[in-house]
């Protein structure tokens, strides 16, 4: 019997029985013949699959001789010489006694594995049936016949009537568990709430007065159109997309070369956000704008996403495991990002959860097998900060000089040897010496001298790669090839995913179980297949698109999405805490042309975004919603890691509003900066700050990432993971955030700026302390608070007047041990430090005690509780 | 509720939301007081939990070799290679890099070997000093890596998968076992001066809380950075500031009485000012005596180094850490081995032999598994490179050398072998899946139920399910 999966599951229409056990409950009603084998085909086997076959059977030896992949093999026994199973008696069945466990015999052996309930007792039914058996064919796995309410996301949306808000879905779920919501939040609290939420930045003293003094019923309106039309806000929500494709400025492992302007990608989404592109536009040129408009420069940089996540080709790599490596790369991280599916847990194997076969996965891998690699020649756009590539250039090429003439001092002194070699054996020139008696390569050269120029040859690689940041090339791909055209392969389904022992051939083709994916043929041509993927995914009827996205939107505005598992919509995903709230949303976006700040109008308006953090009796929500699903009250939420940086830049006043271009470097710990690190036999660059500081008090977003080093302060306020597909940021609560926050140089340079800033006003510390909790929290301190401020003021002012300040001092020599593997041995490197055109922070020398002392309680604010929470 | 008694570990305590949040989603249907329960029964995250299946081990010290070190050349002899020496080698890779190209020839080993110990080891001669331990040591010489490329296989050895990104070896079993010293971190990292290949991915806690990460201590400059603050601030400005800043906390707590985060977040704060002294303790050696040290080599220049990362893996192990991983750089010999591994097992020789006896005179070595090994194995045969003169080997993924010692391995026994010139395994070979399984079962774990939900399935450190490999049991 062939039993082909999408006929019973793809039509969206038609609605798939539940399947319960009590169906066939009771031996008085047999089951036909046809009954039974699908009984068998679609409960029964993938049972014994699951269970048992991976012992008893498969391509293993088989366990105790007992192979239970045929009728014949259970009717014959194992070891034991009794037949494993008797037809039509249940209760005399060895196999069916071993799982329900109460003999000696209990299979399967791990008690994480037994069988539950309705497991065995689909078992009794079908050795009371006689054990009817079918021929399985396992193109699409016979056990997908699933609980509608496991498969909700690869149905239609449903059409939600009448007329709705968000707050009619969200007060009709808490009615449900007899709560109310919060009541409005303060207007402080709420511009804070909203500046964060759509720009990662406070709202500033005078942004905060404009809003609390508009008393207009539209005065939240304004703010968030005002917060709209900022370019910080692109800055903010290409952020959330950034995690989601793992940007990154590098390759990854060993040498984690710099990529060919990675930062076009960036700013590319950036651009996106704030210019609202509808988001099906969005999507259709990331999978497929190099097919689509080959000429726009946008479209070519936008594939760049294909490529986001770690690669590296060396020759210590195997070519066709690399590209192996890309290929289920971009088929998993397809299906996490714009389908919420995890697609790449049926690489191996059919999907255990999911309906998604293997075959699938290779077809769906098939539309990428295409792809080419390309740093595409792309003119840079007008709207692309281009603005001191001849300073940073003039830069790079300073270092490149510098090491080269290194290298040739080192190739001087082999020289001389050779020469003097040559001399002494009686020769005019190299040439005349027979090949035998050739001085070696090494010749006047020390083991240390190898090393270094082992990392010299490396710097200078570095820094040629580094000039490439300069030229008009885009991260990009090609369906082919540019030059030469690259035949297409054909792919296979890999069997366990071993590239070794490839299984059958497959055409490029989409998931067959998500509803209408039979409408769009993919080509078999090289070019064309990543254009109808697109077409695909992008399409209104596509059931996921849409409600992932609405869904992504929603969790960066409350904090946790409808569905908390953001990249997976699947069983082993949450289920939406309110569904019919979600297939609303996600018809809005498409009738609002895709528009993501149209959900973010419609989200901020709704009284739920407006409320409260504070619930009205938290005891009761405790006990009627103890997740916290329900959106009671608004759930405060740590500043990320980006959030808390540039917030500390805005408000010691050095945040630097410049956008776009290549990744600046900001201060990050020194230790960090000069961590040796090692790569491929050498060492890596060491980390060099930008030399002024408007470059380096860039915004987050534009700091240049390298996957092997990564900003220590983003690090540990858990910063996303550049190898994984981040959805949602954790929150943990860990000491070496204390160390990065509360002892580093960074922290006390950003206290001291805001100081200095304060300082500039007033005199009274007074309206100082006013002014810092106007800047940091948004509002004015209390009677209490300015008491508590002023002592600490005086204490420290006393302190800093006594103590002399130390000023912060870079290094002028770095020196890199490393074990040398030609030797075993230990080798430096030694290099100079030129930080003569470094232009420092503000030094404690250079402000008075008071300053100091007002640093102090910056630093203190900075720290607090209020200023790194938002409610 | 009181369950905040914050340490280190919990430090890093999620908050209870979180908490929820998390086993919620890991466990599904698991009723809301179950969790609770639970919660209040483990008080902190990294609080000690009971093994899974009785074990002798409770620790772990992995010494890690970075760079591939040579079986053929330590603890796997091949005489066969001295007859092969320098006769043509015939790859059969389907799937061959760069490297592995070109005429290639087979390369007999520069060193000596003898038996050692009553179990009659067979031992490089230049492991001198371990060769003293030899009745100690089980020697697997059956495992089979998968890449041929560093920090693939590098990724692969420490976290099981190549790719890097999910969480290592460590932050499972700290996973597993939890810690008995929560005023310490329960996976420690002992790095050489420059890191890895890979990086900081090698100690990662992947997708397992941030409680579970490695922790380096670096040998160097400040063992974590920011550890203190910068130059000219005095402990007790900071003091000060930590107390103005817990009044702050305070009145801010009162606003929001229902935001469980805060109060731990003040807490972490005191906790981190108490570490500022405490690790400067933990890591200065002087208290040990001069014999210690100098069992363990730290009085001579070529020793005193990974001597003192093995030192201190026995002090933290000691004081209650899980897991300590140290490493030494290096081994990537594709080039004159006989001078290289010489150098390099010279550096780790005398340290690792005094490590297992130290742990063995002070009773910790039937509590603790030593793990020595490295990415991968190294090749029999190499292109003839710079007309042969600089022997070497280049990467191997199917031959390869890992040993353990201490509880619950099969001391004395050499298990499984490669071929008559090394080049795979082919006795009670097993990939490295298996082998990790195998490390867990010696902790007391089972792997397939160290598990923890993420990204769509419960995952697990063999990533799809291994096999122990029972004969490196006792």
């Amino acid at each position: 019997m062939t039993f082909r999966f999408p006929s019973l599951l793809a039509l969206g229409g038609a609605a798939i029985a539940a399947f319960s056990p009590m169906a066939f409950a009771g031996a008085a009603k047999p089951m036909s013949g046809a009954e039974a084998k699908s009984f068998f085909a679609e409960k029964v086997y993938p049972l014994l699959e699951e269970k048992c076959i991976g012992c008893h059977g498969g391509d293993k030896q088989i366990e105790a001789d007992l192979d239970m992949r045929t009728r014949e093999g259970l009717l014959k026994g194992g070891e034991s010489g009794q037949p494993a199973m008797i037809p039509g008696e249940p209760d005399k069945s060895r196999l069916f006694k071993a799982v329900q466990r109460m003999g000696k015999l209990k299979m399967p052996p791990k008690d994480r594995n037994k069988l539950a309930d309705d497991e065995i007792e689909i078992l009794r039914q079908w050795i009371l049936a006689g054990a009817p058996w079918a021929e399985i064919q396992t193109n699409a796995h016979p056990k997908w016949s699933y609980k509608e309410e496991d498969i909700w996301a690869f149905r239609p949306a449903k059409k939600i009537s009448g007329q709705n808000s968000i707050d009619k879905f969200i007060r009709a779920k808490l009615k449900e568990k007899g709560l109310k919501p919060a009541p409005p939040a303060d207007k402080i609290t709420l511009i804070r709430r909203a500046t964060f939420d759509l720009t990662g930045l406070p709202p500033t003293p005078q942004e905060i007065d404009n809003f609390v003094k508009d008393h207009s019923s539209r005065a939240f309106d304004k703010v968030i159109e005002r917060l709209l039309a900022s370019p910080r806000y692109g800055e903010q929500w290409g952020r959330h997309w950034l995690d989601v494709v793992r940007y990154a400025d590098t390759d990854g492992f060993s040498n984690d070369y710099e990529r060919p302007n990675a930062w076009r990608y960036r700013d590319y989404v950036i651009r996106s956000f704030n210019n609202d592109k509808p988001y099906n536009q969005f999507v259709t040129e990331q999978i497929a704008g190099d097919e689509i408009a080959p000429n726009d420069p946008e479209n070519l940089v936008a594939v760049g996403m294909l490529r986001m996540g770690p690669w590296e080709q060396t020759a210590m790599s195997v070519g066709a495991v690399t590209r192996q490596l890309f290929l289920d790369d971009v088929t998993a991280n397809i299906g996490a990002t714009y389908l919420g599916l995890t697609t790449g847990c049926a690489k191996c194997h059919d999907h255990k959860f999911d309906p998604i076969p293997t075959r699938d996965y290779y077809r769906l891998q098939s539309i990428f097998a295409p792809v080419q690699f390309e740093a595409r020649k792309v003119p840079f756009l007008p709207c692309e900060n281009t603005r001191g590539f001849d300073l940073e250039m003039s830069r790079t090429e300073e270092a490149l000089k510098n090491f080269k003439g290194r290298l040739q001092e080192l190739i001087r002194k082999h020289n001389q040897a050779v020469n003097a070699l040559i001399k002494e054996k009686g020769y005019n020139s190299l040439k005349d010496v027979p090949l035998a008696e050739r001085p070696a390569k090494e010749t006047g050269l020390t083991a240390t001298d190898l090393s270094v120029e082992k990392t010299i040859r490396k710097r200078i690689e570095y820094c040629e790669r580094e000039l490439q940041r300069f030229q008009p090339q885009a991260l990009s791909v090609s369906s082919g090839g540019l030059d030469p055209k690259i035949e297409t392969a054909v792919l296979h389904i890999l069997p366990g995913g071993a590239l070794e022992s490839p299984g059958e051939a497959v055409t490029p083709g989409l998931i067959s179980a998500v509803y209408k994916s039979d409408a769009t043929p993919i080509p078999a041509t090289t070019e064309g297949r990543r254009t109808k993927l697109a077409e695909w995914i992008a399409s209104p009827e596509n059931p996921l698109t849409a409600r992932v996205m609405v869904n992504r939107i929603w969790q960066y505005h409350f904090g946790k999405g409808l569905v908390e598992t953001a990249n997976n919509f699947g069983k082993m995903g949450k289920r939406p805490s309110h569904p019919e709230l979600l297939d609303w949303l996600a018809d809005y976006f498409i009738q609002h042309g895709w528009s993501v700040k149209a959900m973010h109008r419609l989200i901020m308006r709704s009284a739920a975004y407006q409320q409260s953090a504070n619930p009205p009796n938290l005891e009761a929500v405790k006990k009627a919603d103890p997740e916290e699903k329900l959106l009671s009250h608004f759930l405060p939420r740590r500043l990320t890691a980006e959030e808390l940086r540039d917030s500390l830049l805005l408000v010691s006043g050095e945040l630097n509003p410049e956008m776009g271009g290549p990744g600046v470097f900001p201060e990050i710990n020194l230790e960090a900066a000069l961590q040796p690190r090692h790569i491929m036999g050498a060492l890596a660059p060491v980390y060099v700050p930008s030399p002024t500081r408007a470059e380096r008090n860039r915004r987050s977003v534009y700091t240049f990432q390298i996957r092997t080093l990564v900003h220590p302060m983003l690090e540990v306020f858990n910063g996303a993971n550049s190898a994984t597909s981040c959805d949602r940021r954790e929150a943990t609560i860990v000491t070496p955030q204390v160390f990065a926050l509360f002892n580093s140089q960074n922290a006390y340079d950003s206290a001291l700026a805001m100081a200095a800033r304060l300082s500039a006003g007033s005199q009274d510390r007074a309206r100082k302390i006013e002014q810092a909790w106007l800047l940091a929290y948004g509002r004015k301190p209390t009677a209490a608070e300015i008491k508590l401020c002023l002592k600490h003021l005086e204490q420290m002012t006393e302190h800093h007047r006594a103590t002399k300040p130390v000023d912060f001092e870079f290094p002028k020599k770095v020196v890199q041990p490393m074990v040398e593997e030609m030797t075993g041995e230990l080798f430096q490197f030694e290099e100079n430090w030129n930080m003569d055109h470094y232009e420092h922070n503000l030094r404690p020398s250079e402000v008075s005690p008071e300053t100091r002392a007002l640093a102090d309680l910056c630093l203190v604010m900075m720290n607090s509780n209020e200023f790194v929470y938002i409610y | 509720m009181n369950r905040h008694i914050l340490s280190y570990s919990e430090a890093m305590a999620m908050n209870r939301r979180q908490f929820m949040y998390r086993l919620g989603y890991g466990l599904g249907g698991l009723a809301f007081t179950t969790m609770l329960a639970q919660e209040q029964a483990r008080a902190g995250v990294l609080a000690a939990k009971k093994q899974q299946i009785e074990a002798k081990a409770k620790s772990c010290i992995f010494l890690l070799m970075e760079g591939g070190p040579s079986h053929i050349d330590t603890f796997d002899p091949k005489p066969k290679l001295a007859e092969l020496h320098m006769k043509e080698f015939v790859r059969e890779d389907k799937f061959a890099s760069a490297m592995a190209s070109g005429k290639r020839y087979y390369v007999r080993s520069p060193f000596k070997f003898r038996k050692a110990g009553q179990s009659g080891l067979d031992i490089c001669e230049n492991f001198a000093h371990l060769a003293e331990c030899a009745d100690d040591l089980c020697v697997y010489r059956g495992a089979m890596a998968q890449s041929v490329n560093h920090p693939t296989a590098l990724y692969h050895l420490n976290t099981g998968n190549q790719f890097g990104g999910d969480p290592a070896l460590g932050a499972w079993v700290t996973y597993g076992l939890g810690t008995v010293n929560e005023n310490l971190p329960a996976f420690v990292v002992l790095p050489e001066i420059a890191y890895p290949q890979g990086g900081s991915a090698n100690w990662s806690n992947g997708f397992l809380p941030a409680n579970y990460q490695g922790t380096p201590l670096r040998p160097a400059g400040s063992p974590i950075l920011d550890l203190n603050p910068p130059p000219g601030v005095t402990r007790e400005e900071q003091r000060q500031n930590l107390d103005l800043m817990a009044e702050l906390n305070r009145l801010h707590q009162q606003r929001y009485p229902g935001h469980e985060d805060l109060p731990a977040r003040l807490e972490s704060y005191e906790l981190a000012f108490r570490m500022q002294s405490e690790i400067p303790d933990l890591i200065a050696l002087d208290k040990e005596s001069a014999e210690t040290k100098s069992l363990y080599g730290l009085d001579q220049p070529e020793t005193g180094d990974f001597g003192r990362r093995c030192l201190l893996a026995r002090r933290l192990v000691e004081k209650g850490v899980r897991f300590v991983q140290c490493y030494s750089g290096g081994w990537d010999s594709h080039d004159f081995i006989e001078k290289a591994h010489s150098a390099r097992i010279r550096s780790v020789d005398q340290p690792i032999a005094g490590l297992l006896k130290d742990l063995k005179r002070r009773g910790l070595l039937d509590s603790t598994l030593v793990i020595w090994g490295g990415e991968f194995g190294r090749s029999p045969d190499n292109g003839l490179r710079n007309g042969g003169v600089q022997f070497g080997r280049d990467h191997n993924a199917k031959g390869m050398v890992v040993w353990m010692a201490g509880g619950g391995v099969k001391a004395g026994h050499v298990i499984g072998a490669t071929d008559e010139v090394g080049e795979k395994a082919i006795e009670v070979a097993h990939p490295l899946k298996d082998l990790h399984v195998t490390i867990l079962r010696l902790l007391g774990l089972d792997d397939n139920k160290l598990t923890y939900f993420h990204a769509g399935r419960f995952k697990q450190l063999s990533q799809t399910g291994g096999q122990v490999i029972k004969e490196l049991l006792a």
